[in-house]
């Protein structure tokens, strides 16, 4: 090292270092890793444990758990397809004509994520009309606004992707109308971010509990917390089944949209964004 | 005229979402903000106010900003070291494909189901609670308990690592190689590189995530509901408490101040979490 | 620019100081490989630089180029060979102790810091006080005339801005070789002639030994002192730009520097050649097959008006004081003939001409079926 020190050009020396260099020390990112992957499949090794085998099997036949579960999917399907109707032409129309709105857009729906769902459903409990209170409609109304934020942030993103404006041009300089160029050029280059869209909005409501509880409907994840109280260890087992299922889904639904925007030369499907994830039920 | 028609001609198209975000957003908001300055009988007043940021009520915020800053700080630090380990790691593609898919879904995965999960764990009957008795060292004969706010902040780095994770993994991403290696060509030592480029660049993301998961943490209501039943005091229980009935009647609208405060607290943190980012936004183009 | 670039220069030697009155560092590498699984990226690459030398390494992609340089620099290490500066052994050497100044492609400025703190930075590493690394700093933007931008961040300098900065915090801190990784690949066309000029002067005003890797011909052949082509991992030719254009050793230099026409023509015995009536001798490697293209630069063809003669013009393509004609021949072989704008005003398209080779030996390679 001196050595090399004396044939520089007198001025400025290069820095001297002492110590060997460990570049990317393995046994600490492996120590870390195995740190993390301990704390977050330990629980899940207990709860099974803890349920038993026996446990899933009664989970099924619990009270409640059909009719919970089958209200939780009647509001996935009715959000979801609310949500989808509604962003979907929206974000597309703003692309297109309203492009200044964008900003305007971004900054509402990234609202819901900002406002604590407990709160949000004491003002709306406050304002709604009784008959609407009094059916679980009102439930996937307000689910379509927090479903929102992620909905439009998929399709948004696959918008972007796509250079909407140059296409529809296109498709209309070749004379495709306006049916046409949405139904054939623009929504099957948006499969993903809808599919994208679809399983976020799914995952939301399927595990949303603050609202649910509060305004007094048995869904699902309400039906998990309530049944606590007598049996234990059936809810335990419902929610290991209901974390495997939603990693099941995630994952068929990541696979599915991968391959099929591997088919038109895009990469794997990520389907989450940096904003901040509202499906947790809190 | 012919003018201002054609814009609305064009603003057609946004009335459907203008309409629902006004009846399902706008409206119940205003209610809130509205109800928590009003009494009983309509009437403008302080006394909610007054009454929020007082006695459990100021209590129970504070109790949730201790909370939402501990269990955004701790995480923060955790998922940036896991964030790390996983960006670093040498034939990582498929490490980091797996840990991505799995961090969607704890970060997506709390409340109740998440409660009874680590009840199994380290409840009072847990499996590691049992584990460590029979090794000789009873936790709870200690003083540890699930159901308190240290047993809550166990619970709540669940979700918030992973979030974490996927939040700050891009911006890991997106320290350019050739930064490290100019640095490294210019005399720069590992240390050196993190303290003067590395840690800067990444500063803003970080901070902005942690503030991110600051107002998740915040806005938490079903884990700790399930875990403590309501006994220790945080805003989100409260204002959920008004609803169950659990109040005296006619102070409802505390309950409104109460979620106005909330909001007001978020707002700002998001507010912050929007400078920084488009700060990193920038530095990282 | 041309009159700053050539003042600015002067000040940067005292600025800086001349590489030293030894006259610089001399690098050699010597027979390096590496393979990166089974694709040989570098397969016995050995090139000797004196001091004060730039030599630049041209090639396609693919071809190691870049690989050798980074080995130079201590981001990769070769699986055999090693690298001598000045006839001491590097290759163990970490790649933040060799002293070398490195500009890389593009965006390899901090983001975090401004033109000025990115420049000194170097300095700072090496312990130099806040008071004299800045500046030092701010001469050696004023020297790549950058001084008004000093406290900007990158993101507010444009390409070739940003990449005269790279160049001024690589020499802030006096390396004793200079290594450019294709520094001008990502600027657009004009700015990238002006930054060749400005990067040449500072490195024959500084002596500093320079390594350049690039894929544009045109950038090697004006820059360099010796250029080396490369292909596959290995040094096809290192020579002198003219030398590469007027002597290629093989068919790969002679077609990747400059433009080449291809001749069909025969083999015969006594290494000669015979194409478009005329017997030459052949310089160079003669292929295996009888069968082969002869190769003719633009302006070695002999091009004559007359009847019935061996091509006709297709297309006349007019590049200032040459004109470049496109001569069909028998046999559906085109060739390109460079003539005088003067004279070739009087060939029109369809004209009749004959087309005849030099008299001195030629490059043969291989006929290329297409």
């Amino acid at each position: 090292m001196a050595a090399i020190a004396q044939e520089a050009p007198e001025g400025i020396a290069p820095p001297r270092r002492q110590g060997i260099v460990f570049r990317g020390s393995t046994v600490w990112r492996w120590v870390v890793l195995l740190v993390a992957t301990v704390y977050f499949l330990l629980p899940l090794w207990a709860a099974l444990r803890f349920a038993g085998i026996g446990a899933f099997g009664s989970v099924v036949s619990e009270s409640g758990f059909t009719s919970s579960l089958a209200l939780s999917v009647r509001l996935a399907v009715i959000t979801t397809l609310i949500t989808i109707v509604l962003m979907l032409p929206t974000t597309v129309y703003v692309h297109l004509r309203l492009p200044k709105l964008r900003r305007l857009l971004e900054g509402i729906t990234i609202l819901p994520v900002v406002i604590p769902p407990v709160v949000l459903i004491v003002g709306v409990l406050a304002i709604a009309p009784g008959f609407i209170k009094a059916t679980s409609l009102l439930l996937a109304l307000e689910y379509v606004i927090l479903a929102m934020p992620f909905a439009y942030r998929a399709i948004d993103a696959g918008l972007r992707a796509l250079d909407l404006k140059t296409i529809v041009e296109a498709s209309s300089s070749l004379g495709a109308g306006w049916v046409s160029t949405l139904w054939r050029v623009v929504l099957p280059n948006l499969r993903t971010a809808l599919l994208s869209a679809v399983v976020l909005t799914v995952a939301l409501v399927l595990g949303e509990f603050t609202m649910a509880s509060l305004a007094l409907f048995e869904t699902f994840p309400v039906w998990i917390y309530v049944n606590s109280q007598t049996s234990g260890q059936v809810s335990v087992a419902a929610s290991l089944l209901a974390l495997f299922v939603t990693w099941l889904f995630l994952l068929a639904i990541t696979m599915v949209g991968t391959r099929q925007s591997r088919k038109t030369g895009g990469r794997e499907v990520t389907l989450f964004t940096v904003a901040r994830q509202e499906t947790r039920g809190d | 005229m012919p003018k201002l028609l054609r814009g609305l001609r064009r603003a057609a198209g946004v009335v459907p979402f203008g309409v629902y975000v006004t009846l399902g957003l706008f409206a119940p908001m205003a209610a809130v903000a509205i109800g928590a300055f009003e009494d009983n009988n309509g009437n403008f007043t302080f006394s909610n106010v007054k009454a929020a940021t007082h006695g459990i009520y100021l209590h129970g915020f504070w109790q949730s900003i201790v909370l939402s800053v501990l269990t955004s700080v701790i995480p923060g630090i955790l998922g940036l070291m896991i964030a790390y380990a996983l960006y670093t790691a040498k034939r990582g593609r498929v490490l980091r494909q797996v840990a991505i898919t799995a961090a969607g879904v704890f970060a997506n995965f709390g409340g109740v189901p998440l409660a009874f999960l680590f009840i199994a764990t380290i409840g009072s009957s847990g499996l590691v609670s049992q584990w460590l008795t029979t090794l000789g060292f009873d936790p709870y004969a200690h003083g540890f308990t699930l159901y308190s706010l240290t047993g809550v902040v166990i619970v709540y780095l669940y979700f918030q690592i992973p979030l974490m994770v996927l939040v700050i993994l891009p911006a890991l991403e997106g320290l350019r190689p050739a930064w490290r290696e100019a640095a490294e060509n210019l005399g720069a030592r590992t240390w050196d590189y993190w303290r003067h480029v590395g840690g800067p660049v990444l500063l803003p993301s970080f901070l902005g995530c942690v503030l991110l998961l600051f107002g998740s943490a915040l806005s938490a209501y079903a884990t700790t509901e399930a875990l403590t039943n309501g006994t220790i005091p945080l805003t989100a229980i409260q204002i959920g408490s008004f609803l169950n009935g659990n109040v005296i009647a006619g102070q409802e609208n505390i309950g409104k101040a109460l979620g106005l405060g909330m909001v007001v607290i978020i707002a700002v943190a998001m507010l912050i979490y929007v400078v920084l980012q488009r700060r990193a936004a920038k530095w990282l183009r | 620019m041309t009159t700053n670039t050539t003042k600015n220069a002067a000040a940067a030697s005292d600025v800086i100081g001349q590489a030293g009155p030894g006259g610089g560092t001399s690098v050699l590498l010597q027979n390096l490989t590496r393979a990166f699984g089974v694709t040989r990226a570098l397969d016995g690459l050995s090139i000797e630089m004196a001091p004060g030398e730039l030599v630049a390494l041209l090639g396609p992609s693919g071809c190691g180029k870049t690989t050798a340089l980074r080995i130079v620099a201590g981001f990769e290490t070769a699986d055999t060979g090693s690298v001598l500066v000045n006839g001491k052994d590097i290759s163990s050497v970490p790649a933040a102790k060799r002293d070398m100044g490195m500009v890389f492609q593009s965006y390899s400025l901090f983001p975090n810091m401004s033109a000025l703190d990115n420049v000194a930075f170097g300095l700072r590493m090496r312990k130099i006080g806040p008071a004299s690394r800045r500046k030092r700093a701010s001469d050696l933007l004023d020297m790549v005339g950058l001084a008004p931008q000093a406290r900007q961040y990158p993101h507010q300098l444009s390409g070739g801005q940003q990449q005269r900065v790279a160049l001024a915090r690589a020499l802030a801190i006096q390396p004793r070789v200079l290594l450019l990784d294709e520094p001008l690949s990502a600027l657009d066309a004009k700015v990238r002639l002006q930054l060749r000029e400005q990067i040449r002067t500072l490195q024959q005003r500084l002596g500093t030994t320079t390594l350049f890797v690039t894929h544009d011909q045109e950038e090697a052949l004006s820059m360099a002192d010796r250029v080396g082509v490369m292909r596959e991992g290995r040094l096809e030719q290192i020579a002198a730009p003219d030398e590469l254009y007027t002597d290629p050793a093989t068919a790969f230099v002679a077609e990747f520097v400059g433009v080449m026409n291809r001749i069909p023509g025969e083999l015969q015995a006594g290494d000669q050649v015979t194409a478009l009536g005329s017997t030459l001798p052949v310089r160079g490697h003669r292929p295996e097959e009888s069968a082969v293209d002869v190769l003719v630069r633009p302006e070695g063809l002999g091009l004559e008006v007359v009847e019935n003669g061996n091509g006709i013009v297709t297309t006349r393509t007019f590049l200032g004081s040459v004109t470049r004609v496109g001569v069909q021949l028998s046999g559906d072989v085109a060739v390109q003939v460079d003539r005088p704008s003067v004279e070739a005003a009087a060939l029109a398209p369809g004209a009749s001409v004959e087309v005849s080779l030099p008299a001195h030996p030629v490059l043969v390679a291989a006929r290329r079926v297409s």
